[in-house]
């Protein structure tokens, strides 16, 4: 899924532009162990100065992204000690939400409310406190789904006694409509499309509202059992059902979409209360939701109060005064640069890994980015910890350097490898230079966009226009006004660009949802537009082999495409610092999307 | 002045007391313009502003050569090298550090841009837009004044309508819509892109703050243009032009001269009001970009944030109770 994230926030819009810079030395991978709340860990009372043993190590990388499962999980889901029910959440972010229907909800933050607390889909995710990581359990199916010798049919067992908000029963049927929503992208342009990609008629079938008469004979029920064919093997499918678009909807009640995607019909433990799309959303206790068939879910809180309209500085204030209300007030945002230290001594703040890559993508259309030596000095001049700190980002804290594709905890990730030989955090502008020179390419011109009204995105520019003048590249920043034109601009190809940023988080942890979105020829985030045949013909045996070799196919593959060609620079992993109240509890980091572990919080007596 | 919903700090309020100087007896025949000055002179609170006015001019003029003095320099960017990367505030200088010489106003955070160099041209910044704004809204407001004032009929008539649907656009609206139309236009181009908005807040700051004066003008010829002298002139055929810019224009000095005083703070406020939201000038310094900028650090960075501030604050209120002054000094009716 591809997010978002403008200034200190998580953002998460559809496509984001970020920059960045080079931060400390790189902290080892996977230290998932400084990954929980640090409850109070750096009360070292003052603000810190710099010294560079100050908790740098303490700062997470990337995160277990949930690639483990756990198809027996226990049904209902253990108590959390010392969690009693009751109180009221308030959650604060600066960016609205986007549509809440079930088939089209895509962004970090819609899916992950919706699927936590209002949907329940087939699969699941819970936080398992000793890896500290989520596992996928099963959710309204009773196992993880049985597939086929060769993954082209699964079957999930639906579970009895699960009712929609107005105690009407869920029947079999409602999940395979869901699913045929699923497939319809012109009334859900912004949904995942994994229906479309991987399930029979995929590729011809419109779906339900666009095409009323058709079928894509791909779901059949019977009694409990809901049958999916796919086109071609599908082995990740239990991910897949994990995503609120597969998702139990009443053909009935859903005949308009617009409407549904304003009050969707709760199957989880809340309901939409009162909702204002794009301001506010209350979430109020559905009690038609049945603990006992529930294997993940706690749902303490009376009630959640969500307001998308605060300035991210009013956001952190609040939360850190840490009065009256703001005791049980949270954010998904991430903390402000300057409000950092304060948080970290508050106890209250977040960390965690969230598994996705901020890239810098030369055009590989363009004439001047077909010498691999030119791209690399790219990959020298970017400005790394000088643009990132320009941008206002926390380095080491919410952008973490890099030089792999997969951010750390997708089990496809290959061991570490540095192309350029600077960590992911050096720039480099003398042996960007020579590189230049060698390749006849000195007075290269880079046009890449900025926003002129945010004045974090004009120094990041400056930032990186000043290495890039450095290294001998002649910069030519693109201007526009606002964000909403930067995403517009980057997505079209044909925009007078020759470098585009961006960045892409897994939709599950597998190198199937980062190489061919990224590198492959139909890819929705291949903004480098990069299309070797080789690589392509590769993704496709990867596909094709055996799912236990995947992993191993993948990781070779991340790194054969940064050696032989350097298409992209890795612009850092992002990681999340997320502040909450002091009586709010059981607030983790969910690295599956980087929000918070909805299901386990609870506040405090 | 149509510029209302930017118009931060404008106070109306009479400036302290200000003893008239008891004018020596002596008997000579002076001018209205060296009766002002002088009643100006004698005024406390005048003398002070204008010192203080006078210490921003050469601010902004001598704006590289205090960055010399000082050894800094303007957008350096020093990056990563110069900051604590850990917090983004600057190895040297508040707010880790104590003060030091080499950054009086420390390092901006996050990138390590001199503070003091990028408050020095928000100096000239502006008084560059107040100033140019002032002078073309005066020439404007000034002759559409003179023309429908003194034509009487038809032209009067279309004039004043037009005056009318001018003050009934929305500054703000026409200053928004403005902004991304400029940035696309030029968005290739970054110095092009730094004049064209340079010339766009120049022409949005005119073409909303002309009405006041040109109705000011208007009204005072209105009256003017029956007295003795004037239709004296047109008898004996002085040619219009001449009786406008000749008998009348001499005559409006004292509006005009309050007109240029009071809209001089209205301009410098819009400037940094548009430039803090990011609709004006986005790609040189100003005060109005630096205290956006500042704003998450208020607690933590004061100083990051007041010397903006207090440059605009003090700018203004200076230009302001000057402006008082000079109406008092210009107009005989408000003896205190």
């Amino acid at each position: 899924m591809t997010i978002v994230v403008a200034r200190g926030s998580n953002t998460p819009r559809k496509g984001y532009y970020m920059y960045w810079k080079r931060p400390m030395a790189a902290v080892s991978v996977l230290a998932l162990t400084a990954l929980a709340a640090c409850g109070g860990g750096d009360n070292d009372g003052e603000t810190s100065t710099g010294d560079p043993s100050d908790s740098a190590t303490s700062f997470i990388e990337g995160g277990g992204a949930g690639q483990n499962q756990d198809a027996e999980a226990p049904v209902p889901v253990a108590e959390i000690e010392g969690a009693v029910a009751g109180g009221d959440i308030d959650v604060l972010s600066i960016s609205g939400l986007t549509t809440m229907h079930p088939s089209e909800a895509y962004y970090v933050n819609t899916a992950s409310i919706l699927s936590n607390l209002v949907v329940r889909s087939l699969t699941q995710y819970i936080y398992d406190a000793e890896s500290k990581q989520m596992v996928l359990v099963p959710d309204l199916a009773t196992d993880l789904g049985t597939p086929n010798d060769d993954f082209t049919e699964w079957t999930f067992t639906l579970r009895d006694g699960i009712k929609y908000e107005d105690g009407s029963p869920v029947t079999p049927e409602d999940v395979g409509f869901g699913i045929l929503a699923s497939f319809d992208r012109d009334t859900f342009p912004d949904g995942a499309a994994y229906s479309n990609d991987y399930f029979l008629n995929g590729d011809k079938y419109k779906g339900p509202y666009s095409d009323p008469q058709g079928d894509c004979d791909c779901v059949t029920v019977s009694g409990n059992d809901i049958t999916i064919k796919m086109a071609g093997p599908f082995p990740d499918m239990p991910y897949w059902g994990a995503f609120p678009a597969i998702s139990p909807i009443p053909e009935a009640k859903a005949k308009d979409p617009n409407a549904y995607a304003r009050h969707p019909l709760a199957t989880g433990p809340y309901k939409f209360g009162d909702y204002k799309p794009g301001d506010t959303l209350e979430l109020v206790r559905n009690d038609q939701w049945d603990q006992a068939t529930d294997a993940a879910r706690h749902a303490y809180p009376d009630s959640y109060n969500m307001d998308f309209n605060t300035p991210s500085a009013t956001i952190d204030q609040t939360i850190l005064a840490d009065q009256g209300d703001a005791q049980t007030t949270m954010t998904y945002d991430n903390v402000l640069a300057p409000d950092l230290a304060k948080a970290k001594q508050s106890g209250n703040l977040v960390t965690g890994g969230q598994p996705c890559t901020a890239f810098w993508y030369p055009d590989s259309r363009k004439p001047e980015w077909k010498d691999i030596n030119v791209r690399k000095a790219l990959g020298y001049a970017y400005s790394y910890a000088d643009a990132w700190l320009a941008g206002g980002e926390i380095v080491g804290v919410t952008r973490i350097p890099g030089t792999t594709i997969q951010p750390p905890g997708i089990p496809s990730r290959p061991e570490e490898y540095d192309v350029l030989g600077n960590g992911g955090e050096r720039s480099d502008t003398e042996q960007a230079k020579q590189l230049l020179t060698d390749a006849d390419a000195l007075g290269t011109e880079v046009k890449f966009l900025y926003v002129t009204s945010d004045p974090l995105s004009v120094d990041a520019k400056n930032a990186n226009v000043k290495t890039l003048t450095e290294a001998g590249f002649e910069p030519k920043p693109v201007a526009v006004a606002d964000s909403t034109a930067a995403a517009e601009m980057r997505a079209d190809p044909n925009a007078p660009l020759n470098l585009r940023s961006g960045g892409w988080c897994s939709d599950w942890p597998s190198g199937a949802s980062w190489m061919p979105p990224l590198f492959g020829p139909t890819g929705g985030a291949n903004y480098a537009y990069f299309d070797e045949k080789a690589v392509n013909t590769q993704i496709k045996e990867i596909q094709a082999s055996p799912i236990d070799e995947q992993a191993d196919l993948w990781a070779a593959l991340d790194e054969e495409i940064m050696t032989k060609y350097y298409p992209v620079v890795n612009t850092g992993y992002y990681g999340v610092a997320a502040l909450h109240g002091s009586a709010i509890q059981g607030f983790l980091n969910d690295d599956v999307f980087g929000m918070p572990t909805w299901k386990d919080i609870h506040v405090q007596e | 002045m149509a510029l209302t919903p930017l118009e931060a700090v404008r106070s109306d309020s009479t400036p302290l007391a200000s003893p008239d100087a008891p004018a020596a007896k002596k008997i000579a025949g002076r001018s209205p313009s060296r009766i002002a000055f002088d009643r100006l002179r004698a005024d406390k609170v005048a003398v002070g502003c204008t010192a203080i006015v006078l210490f921003f001019i050469l601010v902004g003029i001598f704006a590289p050569l205090i960055c010399k003095i000082f050894g800094v320099e303007l957008r350096e960017t020093p990056g990563a090298e110069a900051l604590n990367i850990f917090t983004g505030y600057a190895l040297i200088g508040p707010p880790e550090h104590s003060f030091t010489w080499e950054a009086p106003l420390g390092l901006q955070p996050g990138t390590g841009n001199d503070l003091l160099a990028e408050w020095v041209y928000g100096a000239r910044t502006s008084l560059e837009v107040a100033t140019i704004a002032t002078v073309t809204t005066t020439i404007v407001g000034v002759v559409v004044g003179l023309i429908a004032g003194f034509a009487r009929g038809w032209l009067d008539r279309i004039i004043s309508f037009i005056l009318d649907l001018f003050l009934s656009f929305p500054f703000l609206l026409g200053a928004l819509t403005l902004a991304p139309i400029i940035v696309n236009r030029y968005a290739t181009d970054e110095g092009k892109l730094d004049r064209a908005q340079f010339f766009s807040l120049i022409f949005v700051l005119t073409f909303f703050g002309w009405m006041g004066l040109a109705r000011l003008v208007r009204g005072e010829v209105l009256s003017l243009r029956e007295r003795e002298f004037v239709q004296a002139a047109r008898i004996i055929g002085v040619p219009t032009r001449s009786i406008l810019f000749r008998e009348l224009l001499p005559n409006l000095v004292a509006p005009i001269v309050v007109s240029i005083s009071l809209g001089l703070p209205a301009f410098v406020t819009a400037e940094a009001g548009l430039a803090y939201l990011g609709i004006g000038l986005t790609s040189r310094p100003s005060w109005g970009q630096t205290i956006s900028r500042a704003i998450p650090y208020f607690q933590d960075y004061w100083l990051y944030l007041w010397a903006p501030v207090l440059g605009v604050m003090l700018l203004v209120l200076a230009l302001n109770l000057l402006g008082d002054s000079v109406r008092d000094a210009f107009d005989p009716k408000t003896r205190r």
